[in-house]
């Protein structure tokens, strides 16, 4: 029942989609108002059914219909009721329908919000996310259907979404007993709120692609596209950047390696988006306030686009392993045309508007230290780390496989070399760009409100010099760029709160509470920056001054590194919840001989496979992570342990932390301040001059 | 709006003469070279040819240099030393072209005639993935003893071969 159910409000769904779009453009055409509200109807109807579609499949799955091989694939009778939900995105076929209602949501959620402030672009907004949507949905349907069920067709088990003639369906007592059960890897918070997070990302951005590519088929090619967009934009970057920063941390805890980020493939296709997103995200700025880069900024959401489907299918179709798997597997020729066709009439709608002159920037640039000039000088960089990674991860590879019959991949030295000068470039960028005029900057101007963070990023140097922490050349650059950076943020804020507090005589509070809520953007985006500060000096740390050892030791044994000492207590066996046999050694962490903290690396024995998962104990200043590699299988009396000093690791987390509260401060709605009222703004104006 | 009021802004319609232009130009295409020659030099330096087992062991111009390869591990074959944390095991020659990595790997590992290659890791925990069936890649230098020392191993899903026949178990009662 529920299998038919999904099934046919699948279905309806796709059909509903596809309906929008054609009535939303012969709407949209003709300027049929009827039509077009029919067609929202419609896209606001898919979400309904995709939300009966994905209600039935999690029904399924708490309940154990086995019959369903999709609940058979991701769960068994042991899995506990938590994990049970998540399985819903516990692989491809229900990854793609909870995809397919997070892209309807967000849909139904831009057209309720904007459908009053921004009407001559619905109808293509419509077309463009019900396009998207019908593509997804259609892939659930054709493709990869999570409704099918099990038949036994002769000695055969055939897995099928319609009844197949002959049919028997197997017995429940079998299904439970050769259901598959979640993979070990994703029973983990990180894992589990890392791809709804990510598939958040990554739909919210084909709302701003829509509006645009609405702004180019309608004609209305004002900044109301953009002004429609910044804070769907700012969301979806918001989610990317969560669903980015949880897989770090999913990694560092479960793949027991010592290490966040290792520039494989999958992760990098998650971190394209993202970084040619945030280049979007500058330079609409300088479309809605100079009236520039309109082409580019076009240019700009297209590839976001395509960075979020390639992303998509990247990690499902097989093209990391092989350009000939890629062809092989049956959603990489449907995803490659989807995104061929899309790409091709959004390239066409530009130049049809550039030809005929619609898309003329109104200013041209003047200063290369003009606000402008630095912001595109930050969206080349942020283009050249996506060319770069780009080319690592699927380029070169695909490039030698198809034209010089080799066989090439780039390793983990490429990324460490091809990337650190461009993050080198962005940090500088980050601190200066705050600093500048739109239209253009003196150098002197400049340089006068550079002095303060510049001495505050001395005064740390030295200080990093004088404690001992470090006197290497290049970690001390590093650090100084990425600091700076931070101190432009906290100096920007800090001057702009003094200037309140001259003018209006406000308390300290409540002038940088009147900052923030006044200018979220600004401010909000200060605080970005100091995440994006608080990541690189964590980053900096953890790559250059890693340490690591590994020592077999007997219980009551001591092994002393980088400061600590770590003393094998005992060894634990035990048989958890869910079956899983759990080998678990205790260890105790001292330093100085005082006792920080007692731990537990261990690995669990599941029927599939083991799994390793540290032991560790953070400060601000590094993770002592240790990792249980070995014991010998009687009697446990010897225990071999490979232990990581990863230092300031946290400040990467932390930093995200602060990341994701500048955005929520960036996204916040702002209260609409009546017109008469907006006079009175300037007052920010008459402070900055002052200041 | 109250934050456009922020910035000071140039007067509107300052024209740019010429060289202006010519500089942005310039400035442009200096970052285009130095990134260009970034991504060239970066890939000439990482670049790891992938060749196959028969390949590397057929060509004695291949000792010494690092490749990657990719091969069937052999269960029986895996021994690890946990106090000291050296790998040593087997693989077996898989072709570059498959259908189906599963069954690939499945009759890599056991077809007696495949070409075998022994493999030694050190320092290294023992991967959670090393089975018997996994596809290893590896990256890494073939000695003049014939042994691949590998500094790096990533192991693919093992449980593939059962995926690609999933429904067997539900007609088959297990024994």
């Amino acid at each position: 029942m529920l299998a038919e159910i999904g099934l046919v409000s699948t279905f309806l769904a796709f059909v509903a989609a596809l309906y929008a779009i054609v009535v939303a453009v012969i709407g949209g055409r003709r300027h049929a108002e009827r039509l077009i509200v029919s067609a929202r109807n419609a896209a606001l109807l898919t979400f309904l059914l995709l939300l009966v579609a994905t209600g039935a499949l999690v029904v399924a799955l708490m309940t154990e219909q086995y019959q369903m091989s999709y609940v058979w694939s991701v769960s068994d009778p042991a899995t506990p009721p938590f994990y049970r939900f998540t399985a819903l995105w516990g692989s491809q076929k229900g990854s793609l329908l909870f995809w397919s209602l997070l892209m309807s949501l967000f849909a139904a959620a831009a057209l309720l919000i904007n459908w009053r402030t921004h009407r001559r672009l619905m109808p293509y907004v419509i077309a463009y996310t019900m396009a998207t949507l019908a593509f997804f949905v259609g892939l659930v349907l054709f493709y990869e259907n999570p409704f099918e069920r099990w038949w036994l067709v002769g000695s055969q088990a055939v897995s099928s979404a319609l009844i197949p003639a002959g049919a028997a369906a197997p017995t429940a007592e079998r299904l439970a007993e050769t259901a598959n059960g979640l993979n070990p890897l994703l029973r983990h918070f990180g894992m589990i709120i890392h791809p709804p997070m990510l598939y958040l990302g990554f739909v919210g951005f084909v709302i701003p692609f829509a509006f645009a590519m609405a702004a180019l088929a309608s004609g209305d090619l004002s900044t109301n596209w953009i002004k429609a967009t910044r804070r769907w934009t700012l969301v979806a970057w918001l989610f990317l950047s969560l669903g980015l920063l949880l897989g770090g941390r999913w990694a560092y805890d479960v793949l027991g390696w010592g290490g966040y980020w290792g520039w494989d493939p999958v992760e990098n296709a998650a971190f394209l988006p993202w970084l040619i997103g945030t280049a979007f995200l500058h330079s609409v700025m300088i479309q809605e306030k100079r009236g520039m880069l309109k082409v580019w900024n076009m240019f700009l959401v297209i590839g976001t686009f395509s960075a979020v489907i390639f992303g998509t299918f990247a990690t499902r179709s097989g093209l990391i392993d092989s350009v000939h798997s890629f062809a092989r597997s049956e959603i990489g020729f449907p995803m490659f045309f989807f995104w061929a066709i899309i790409s091709l009439i959004s390239a066409g709608l530009i130049l049809w508007r550039w030809n005929r002159g619609e898309l003329k920037d109104e200013h041209r640039f003047v200063n290369i230290l003009s606000r402008e000039s630095l912001f595109v000088l930050n969206n080349v960089v942020f283009v050249m780390l996506f060319v770069a990674i780009f080319w690592g991860s699927f380029g070169a590879p695909v490039v030698s496989e198809l034209f010089m019959n080799e066989n090439i991949t780039l390793g983990t030295d490429y990324f460490l070399r091809v990337t650190p000068p461009l993050f080198v470039a962005l940090y500088i960028l980050m601190g200066i760009a705050p600093l500048s005029a739109w239209g253009a900057t003196s150098l002197r101007r400049l340089s006068r409100s550079l002095i303060v963070p510049l001495a505050l990023t001395a005064v740390l140097l030295v200080g990093v010099v004088i404690t001992q922490h470090t006197g290497d050349p290049g970690a001390l650059f590093g650090y100084g760029i990425v600091s700076m950076a931070g101190f432009v943020a906290l100096y920007e804020t800090y001057r702009g709160a003094t200037a309140r507090r001259r003018s209006l005589g406000e308390s300290w509070p409540r002038a940088i509470g009147a900052l923030f809520t006044r200018n979220r953007r600004r401010y909000g985006g200060y605080v970005v920056h100091l995440g994006i500060t608080v990541i690189g000096i964590g980053v900096i740390g953890s790559t250059l001054f890693q340490q690591e050892t590994q020592r077999t030791l007997s219980v009551g044994e001591t092994l002393d590194f980088g400061g600590y000492s770590l003393r094998y207590d005992g060894f634990t066996d035990a048989i958890a919840e869910d079956g899983r046999r759990m080998q678990i050694a205790d260890v105790t962490i001292s330093r100085d001989g005082r006792e920080l903290a007692r731990l537990r690396p261990r690995q669990d024995i599941y029927p599939t496979m083991p799994m390793t998962i540290a032991g560790s104990y953070s400060t601000a200043e590094a993770d002592y992570y240790v990792l249980l590699v070995g014991w010998e299988e009687t009697s446990a009396q010897n225990a071999t342990f490979k232990v990581y000093i990863n230092p300031l690791i946290n400040l990467v987390w932390w930093g995200g932390v602060i990341l994701i509260l500048g955005t929520l401060i960036g996204t916040w709605p702002t209260e609409t301040v009546p017109a008469q009222l907006r006079q009175a703004a300037p007052i920010n104006g008459r402070a900055r001059a002052k200041a | 709006m109250a934050e456009a009021t922020w910035e000071k802004s140039a007067s509107p319609t300052v024209k740019s003469a010429g060289g202006g232009r010519l500089k942005f130009l310039i400035g442009g295409l200096l970052i285009l070279a130095a990134v260009a020659y970034l991504i060239i030099s970066g890939t000439s330096a990482g670049a790891r040819y992938f060749i196959t087992v028969d390949e590397l062991v057929a060509n004695r111009d291949y000792v010494g240099k690092t490749v990657r390869i990719s091969g069937a591990v052999i269960g029986d074959t895996i021994q690890y030393d946990g106090q000291n944390l050296i790998m040593d095991f087997t693989i077996a020659h898989i072709p570059t072209e498959y259908q189906n990595l599963a069954l690939t790997l499945y009759e890599a590992a056991n077809d007696p005639n495949a070409t075998r290659l022994p493999v030694h890791i050190v320092n290294q925990p023992k991967p959670d993935l090393l089975q018997h069936e996994a596809q290893a890649i590896l990256t890494g230098k073939l000695g003049e003893d014939g042994v691949f020392y590998a500094s790096e191993l990533l192991l693919k899903c093992p449980t593939r071969f059962e995926e690609a026949e999933p429904g067997k178990a539900i007609v088959e009662p297990s024994a």
